[in-house]
């Protein structure tokens, strides 16, 4: 993608959290945004509104709401779960991750699986041709972005244009990395720019 | 670095020159001399607790304020987050407007982009605008009552029924994000604002300078959130709790 991937860490004991870092640091085109001690009142809502592109979870942090929380990241698109899991974690547990760092893993291994989960793309590419691509927006991230900034809501763009509510939300994701702006207005700034919708078109 | 009290508070502007108006809200400006934190703060009588904690909030982004919460008054947050406020309000933006309109006046009105830009910060302006208005006319004289309450029932037991309609969760709930924006302007500055003036070399510089200032406000903001939300909120937490306990 060619873009920052913004890492949200979620871990209550402190040398972890700090080895975690230290992993991220050395993998290029990974950013770790805030860290979270789990115990915070809201988290799933608050981590949801950091717009990551990487959550990673110790399911320990978590304690009894592990798996109200979990349930409800899985839902969201485009965010990608990593569990911090230690050999005997239980199946019930380990199971909800897709992706995970061991912690009795070596450092080598370790940056191959965060690297892994966080996807090829996440280091910077050096091939030249996803480089050009991912810069440009795909015609139909073009018109999804021209019904975002006309102010419809991801399920009234999903009907308009015959999509699931899920493509959509990874569409506006895909948007918002590959042009660093988050907000609708910020989009819009971006549209009118490049004439991609005319001021006359705004409600 | 953990700041402690007994550091030379020079040595730690040193360290971190970001925390100048950070100070410069407790009333201590540069020339404050040799003086450790603590030998500063008892000349001028501030709390050092929550000076230490501020400080530490806003030099490292790890630091969890908790074993301070219980020690001071919450007037003192409140007074804090005020002055904050009216340094962005009164300083920061007016600064980035005055940026802004240098570089339209270089770029004689034909610039697009920067039109967009430009409109774009003055819609966030008005949107910060509310949200600072909220916290000072809703939320802050809330806990100020709530504080004055709670010396109140401790005293003689009166208990203010109006006070228990309102709940310091509601402004946690919807305590919306005020750096977004600031992000977004800066990649629209840095990716697409083209060079079109009448003195490029002018443009170039004051472009910088409006970059610099905004990544410096969108640090204080999310620093000032961070404030709002670690130490003000679990703090007024507190306090309802004990309102609302055995009444
Ligand atoms: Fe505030
Ligand atoms: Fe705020």
């Amino acid at each position: 993608m060619g873009a920052l991937m913004n890492i949200i860490l979620v871990e209550n004991n402190f040398l972890l959290r700090s080895g975690i870092e230290g992993l991220i640091i050395e993998l290029p085109g990974l950013l770790l945004k805030e860290v979270f001690d789990g115990k915070e009142k809201n988290l799933c809502r608050k981590l949801i509104n950091k717009k990551p592109d990487v959550i990673i979870i110790n399911p320990n942090a978590l304690g009894d709401n592990f798996i109200s929380i979990i349930s409800k990241l899985q839902e969201e698109a485009g965010i990608i779960l990593i569990g911090l899991l230690g050999n005997d974690c239980p199946e019930n547990i380990s199971s909800r991750f897709k992706n995970h760092l061991p912690l009795e893993g070596n450092k080598h291994l370790l940056l191959e699986k965060l690297r892994d989960a966080c996807g090829k793309d996440a280091v910077y590419p050096t091939n030249k041709k996803t480089q050009a691509g991912s810069r440009l927006l795909s015609v139909r991230e073009i018109d999804i972005l021209r019904e975002v900034v006309k102010g419809l809501t991801n399920q009234e763009i999903a009907d308009k244009l015959f999509l699931s509510i899920h493509t959509v939300m990874t569409h506006r994701k895909n948007i918002s990395k590959k042009l660093s702006i988050k907000t609708v207005s910020g989009l819009m700034v971006y549209a009118l720019m490049n004439n991609i919708v005319d001021i006359n078109e705004m409600g | 670095m953990l700041i402690v009290g007994e550091m030379k508070l020079a040595d730690v502007i040193h360290h971190d020159y970001n925390l100048v108006p950070v100070i410069n809200r407790f009333d201590i400006s540069l020339g404050f001399g040799d003086g450790t934190i603590k030998e500063i703060c008892e000349e001028r009588n501030v709390n050092i607790e929550f000076f230490l904690s501020i400080l530490n909030t806003f030099h490292d982004v790890q630091y969890f304020p908790k074993d301070y919460l219980k020690s001071f008054p919450v007037s003192l947050i409140i007074n804090y987050l005020r002055k904050a406020h009216s340094y962005y309000s009164d300083e920061k933006i007016p600064e980035i407007k005055l940026l802004i309109s240098k570089l339209i006046r270089l770029s004689g009105k034909k610039n697009k982009t920067l039109n967009l830009i430009s409109n774009f910060f003055n819609d966030y302006c008005k949107e910060f605008a509310t949200h600072l208005m909220r916290e000072e006319t809703v939320v802050y004289p809330y806990i100020l009552s709530l504080e004055k309450a709670l010396a109140e029932k401790n005293e003689n037991g009166i208990v203010d029924t109006e006070l228990m309609k309102y709940s310091i969760t509601t402004y946690e709930a919807d305590h919306e994000d005020v750096e977004e924006k600031l992000f977004d302007m800066k990649s629209l500055i840095i990716k697409y604002l083209p060079l079109e003036s009448s003195d490029n070399l002018m443009f170039e510089e004051i472009s910088y300078s409006l970059l610099r200032e905004l990544f410096v406000l969108e640090k204080e903001l999310n620093e000032h959130s961070r404030i709002e939300d670690l130490i003000l909120v679990p703090k007024v937490e507190g306090m309802e709790k004990h309102y609302k306990s055995d009444r």
